[in-house]
């Protein structure tokens, strides 16, 4: 018998959370677009347009600044794309500009996502003096033959180097993204990724599935994958392996060296906190007295270069429905192993957790949800099945066209 | 009376029933060579496609005789299938004489035999006509000879004609003329008239098909029903002729033609029943037919929720020419709303339901067709059960009877072992079984249930199309049957509740919980299906739970490409019946209530 759903949080809580906030920066450029890759990145021209790119990012910044004068940013995430197109000094004005333009805590972790290949692993040095504490190296496999399946411009070999190089900078922390279920991957070629990344002792890996996403070249011609059993045996046996290495799951597809290597801003999404998305295409969380806010920014660079330079917002902003915010809360939340306080719910949503206390109920019935007093989180059943977890919590109204409104900010 | 003939045409479905009728009711001068219709006598498209006349029709021609005379021909359509028996037995009973229209090349079957007994049965006149002589592979003489060897009359003076290029019609005309006998009757008595047939029209209200056995009718008189007693104004009263009515002053004795008295509701004016006059006293009404029960039923629902009021709307307005159609109410967890249809056979059925579709534009679901059962109750009492949810508790039961059929085939010898060991497999009594010069007679009693299942594709197949299939309802008896229920994590799923035959209860529930096993997708915990008697348990087998969703990585910012991706997944539950905590999606029940097509 679960425990009954809480639905008062304790005295004393201090919503300390809802200060704090994230920066995305979204840099669309990639060398090529991978096959499978449903992200907003664009093949990169022979000379991409960096500085003019950064001084709209820049202007972005300083617009957005009065909005944020009383929050702490405590970390900025450089995404794409490649990121690691972009120069050091590229970076340096970047992150000068965050620093002028909002409160910043001196341990802010910065993260910069890069390609492990040859050219990008000589500007780690770079990254590194101007602010960068945090590199993310997109290696996904240690087997030139996945890599290339994938469409990777990187070897196995540049990816270790890179690692090498990474470390030699002196980053605060590294992390591996790896995939597996890759086209002719063997359980025992997964295996082998996963103990090579786990050689390295990486401060933090991200490990997920390959998936096909619509809209993509893999989508519309599907490669020969393992099957079921084959994802199901991957999954059993890197879950013993994380486990014996010291790694902890604390989201359903990152794992940290311990519980102080996790991804600070990545935690901000999952644990619903604020964060403005700026760049092409970037998307943002933000809440005021008025509710929950979404932001997304024009799609295509050449589009958002030409509405930010032509002084327009360059997005469009509208305000979340409860059952939204509800939705949003419960997609982010459930997928930390930490799960979520009662109090968390109602900083976050506004509302009491009563309003979802049968859902809650149902499903710690069904043994995917613990619910005790203080906390509610995803069993290890309920992390298995995630989706159909998450579903329960959709809005009855499907998501359609988006209706852009003012902000009252 | 000496110069008027009544007769129909008997014949199995593509024997050329029709345009037999077509090339007499031509000769006859009733429609120029190349009229509207091909085939006048089938007026509703549907019949025409399947080559059946559903309700009876009746069309009066003019026929100048070599003699000079002129006679008054009424030829009187008859359908051609089994599950309309009955109303051919109606049309035999306006009639004197018969054509026995057996094709030459394909020789006697099961339907012409039935018919034929029942046109003998009443006393008619039976002219052989062996229909299709113009082609090549024609062998009328076998055919005659099949003719007195199987259904055991004489037909050494059989017509040999072509309806196709009116070869011998001519003689066959003489032949009407000659042979068949004027109708009997009294014209000098009271009127008394036979209602063969009733149907409703949207203009005049009820339109009654009616032959004078004695007296005459004049129009503007007063008639009587003789079973209701009640009174109406004859308004009016004629004959069909080809593609029109034909209003007259007066039917007279021995004409078949038809009343329009303003009578609402075809229930005003019963096929079978009797009209007198209403200021004369007739104290014997004609014996009319027996009522007709529906035999086989089954679960119509719409497709779309909304239609349900449509739907009943539209069987109600199909009842009012199909007597034989019944419907109640029914609710089905899985299909929602809709009515459980009682239909003559398996025809009817697909007829009604191709008719709601066409006619009234009805998406339609149909459940597998079942029997209905008769419950001997502990008490005493019986009591007729048409859905195995109202089957009584099994403690109240003293036994429970199933309808049994008695079917003729009739099989070229080569395919006698499959049809025997079809016949066997379905628990058929074989009561006779005649070998023929080329063909073998075979009767057996048939559980009804068996029969509805898939015995008319089997046979087909059994005998590559050459067997022919005639039954009539027998009698309802005892067998050892039992209620199969099935139950979906514990809970009774009772839209899959099944009569059956203790024998082959295993089996069938073996083969639903399978069935369904492959259909229900996996959901979050694990599913027992099971199929069972009572309490008994006879089969089981688990649906495993859902192993795993995919690990994504964390979409960052974005929000709305995971949301989407959940919806859609949640759209394909959408479509899924939710039982207890489980999801079951549409094609899991229609694998088991639906038909499959071809039956």
């Amino acid at each position: 018998m679960a425990a009954s759903i809480p639905c008062q949080p304790a005295e004393g809580d201090s919503p300390t959370v809802r200060d704090e906030w994230g920066l995305y920066i979204h840099l669309p450029w990639c060398v090529r677009k991978c096959p499978y890759c449903d992200f907003n990145s664009h093949r990169a021209p022979e000379h991409i347009p960096e500085m003019r790119y950064v001084t709209a990012l820049c202007h972005e910044m300083e617009q957005a600044s009065p909005r944020f004068r009383n929050r702490q940013l405590v970390s900025i995430f450089l995404g794409g794309g490649t990121p690691s197109l972009f120069s050091p000094e590229a970076i340096e004005r970047i992150l000068k500009q965050a620093r002028v333009s909002f409160p910043m805590t001196t341990d802010a972790e910065i993260t910069l996502e890069a390609n492990p290949g040859t050219a990008e692993a000589e500007r780690f040095k770079g990254y590194r003096s101007v602010g960068v504490t945090r590199l993310s190296l997109g290696v996904q496999s240690f087997d030139d033959e996945r890599l290339r399946a994938l469409g990777r411009i990187h070897t196995a070999e540049q990816a270790r180097a890179a690692y090498r190089m990474g470390r030699d900078a002196k980053f605060l922390a590294l992390n591996i993204d790896l995939m597996y279920g890759l086209p002719g991957q063997t359980l025992a070629g997964a295996q082998r990724d996963l103990a090579e990344a786990l050689d390295f002792a990486p401060e933090h890996l991200s490990y997920y599935q390959l998936t096909l996403e619509a809209g993509t070249p893999f989508f519309h011609n599907p490669p020969t994958r393992p099957d079921d059993t084959v994802l199901a045996r991957i999954e059993m046996d890197a879950s013993a392996r994380f486990a014996a290495t010291g790694y902890e799951r604390y989201e359903v597809s990152a794992y940290s060296k311990g519980i102080w290597n996790t991804c600070r801003h990545n935690l901000g999404y999952w644990r619903y906190g604020d964060y403005l998305g700026i760049g092409a295409g970037a998307h943002s969380k933000l809440r005021n007295s008025n509710g929950i806010w979404r932001q997304v920014r024009t799609r295509f660079p050449a589009g958002y270069l030409a509405a930010i330079e032509a002084n327009q917002t360059g997005y469009e902003e509208w305000r979340l429905e409860h059952d939204e915010i509800r939705f949003e809360f419960f997609l982010n939340t459930l997928r930390l192993r930490e799960g979520f306080s009662p109090n968390l719910f109602q900083q976050q949503t506004g509302e009491n957790l009563a309003t979802v206390a049968e859902t809650l109920q149902e499903l710690a019935d069904l043994g995917l949800l613990e619910v005790s007093e203080h906390n509610i989180r995803t069993t290890q059943r309920g992390y298995a099945i995630l989706d159909d977890v998450v579903a329960f919590f959709l809005p009855t109204q499907a998501t359609g066209m988006i209706w852009p409104q003012a902000c009252p900010a | 009376m000496e110069t008027i003939r009544n007769f129909c045409i008997l014949a199995h479905v593509d024997h050329g029933k029709s345009t037999l009728a077509d090339r007499i009711i031509e000769l006859c001068g009733g429609l120029p060579k190349r009229s509207m219709m091909d085939q006048v006598l089938d007026s509703m498209d549907l019949e025409r496609e399947r080559g059946i006349t559903i309700k009876a029709q009746s069309v009066a021609l003019d026929y100048r005789a070599d003699n000079q005379h002129v006679y008054r021909f009424n030829l009187i359509d008859t359908p051609g299938h089994v599950d309309f028996s009955y109303e051919v037995s109606r049309s035999l009973a306006a009639c004197e004489g018969a054509l026995l229209v057996v094709d030459a090349v394909q020789g006697v079957e099961a339907q012409s035999v039935a018919n034929c007994y029942q046109a003998i049965e009443q006393g008619l006149e039976i002219i052989p006509v062996i229909n299709k002589i113009d082609l090549p592979s024609a062998e009328p003489d076998r055919v005659i000879a099949e003719i007195e060897d199987i259904i055991g009359i004489e037909a050494h003076h059989a017509l040999l004609v072509s309806a196709k290029t009116g070869a011998g019609v001519h003689d066959l005309l003489e032949a009407i003329v000659g042979r068949i006998p004027q109708p009997s009757g009294h014209p000098e008595q009271s009127l008394r008239a036979l209602i063969i047939d009733s149907w409703f029209d949207n203009y005049v209200g009820v339109v009654s098909l009616l032959r004078i056995k004695d007296g005459r009718l004049p129009s503007r008189s007063k008639v009587q029903i003789f079973s209701t007693k009640r009174t109406y104004l004859a308004d009016h009263v004629g004959i069909f002729r080809p593609l029109k009515m034909d209003d007259r002053d007066s039917l007279e004795c021995g004409e078949v033609g038809y009343l329009i008295a303003a009578i609402k509701e075809v229930e005003g004016a019963p096929v079978g029943d009797t009209v007198t006059q209403a200021d004369r006293t007739v104290t014997v009404p004609l014996s009319g037919f027996e009522p007709v029960r529906p035999r086989v039923f089954a679960g119509l629902f719409p497709v779309e929720s909304d239609d349900y009021q449509s739907f009943r709307e539209a069987l109600a307005k199909l009842r009012l020419n199909d007597a034989a159609l019944s419907f109640e109410p029914e609710t089905s967890v899985a299909l929602g709303f809709g009515f459980r249809c009682g239909f003559l056979g398996l025809l009817h059925m697909e007829i009604v339901q191709e008719r709601l579709e066409r006619e009234y534009h009805l998406e339609l679901i149909t459940t597998a067709p079942t029997v209905n059962y008769e419950t001997l109750l502990k008490n005493g009492a019986v009591r007729l059960v048409n859905n195995p949810t109202e089957l009584p508790p099994l403690h109240e039961i003293e036994e429970i009877r199933e309808p049994i059929i008695q079917a003729k085939i009739l099989t070229p010898p080569e395919y006698l072992g499959g049809i025997m060991a079809l016949c066997q497999e379905k628990r058929g009594r074989q009561v006779l079984m005649h070998y023929y010069a080329r063909q073998v007679a075979l009767e057996y009693e048939l559980p009804l249930s068996e029969v509805v299942l898939d015995f008319f594709d089997r046979l087909k197949s059994a005998s590559r199309g050459y067997a022919s299939f005639d039954y009539r309802f027998l009698c309802f008896r005892e067998a050892p049957l039992v209620r199969m229920d099935f139950l979906v994590n514990g809970d009774l799923v009772d839209a899959f509740a099944t009569i059956v035959h203790r024998d082959v209860a295993y089996t069938r529930g073996r083969d639903l919980v399978d069935r369904l096993q492959k259909l229900i997708p996996r959901q979050m915990f694990e599913v027992a299906l099971q199929a069972a008697i009572g309490n008994q348990v006879i089969a089981r087998a688990t649906v495993k739970a859902l192993r795993k969703n995919v690990i994504a990585k964390c979409y960052g910012g974005d929000v709305s490409r995971k949301r989407k991706l959940l919806e859609k997944q949640k759209e394909g539950k959408k479509r899924m019946k939710r039982l207890g905590k489980v999801d079951i999606p549409q094609e899991a029940f229609l694998a088991v209530l639906q038909r499959s097509p071809g039956e």
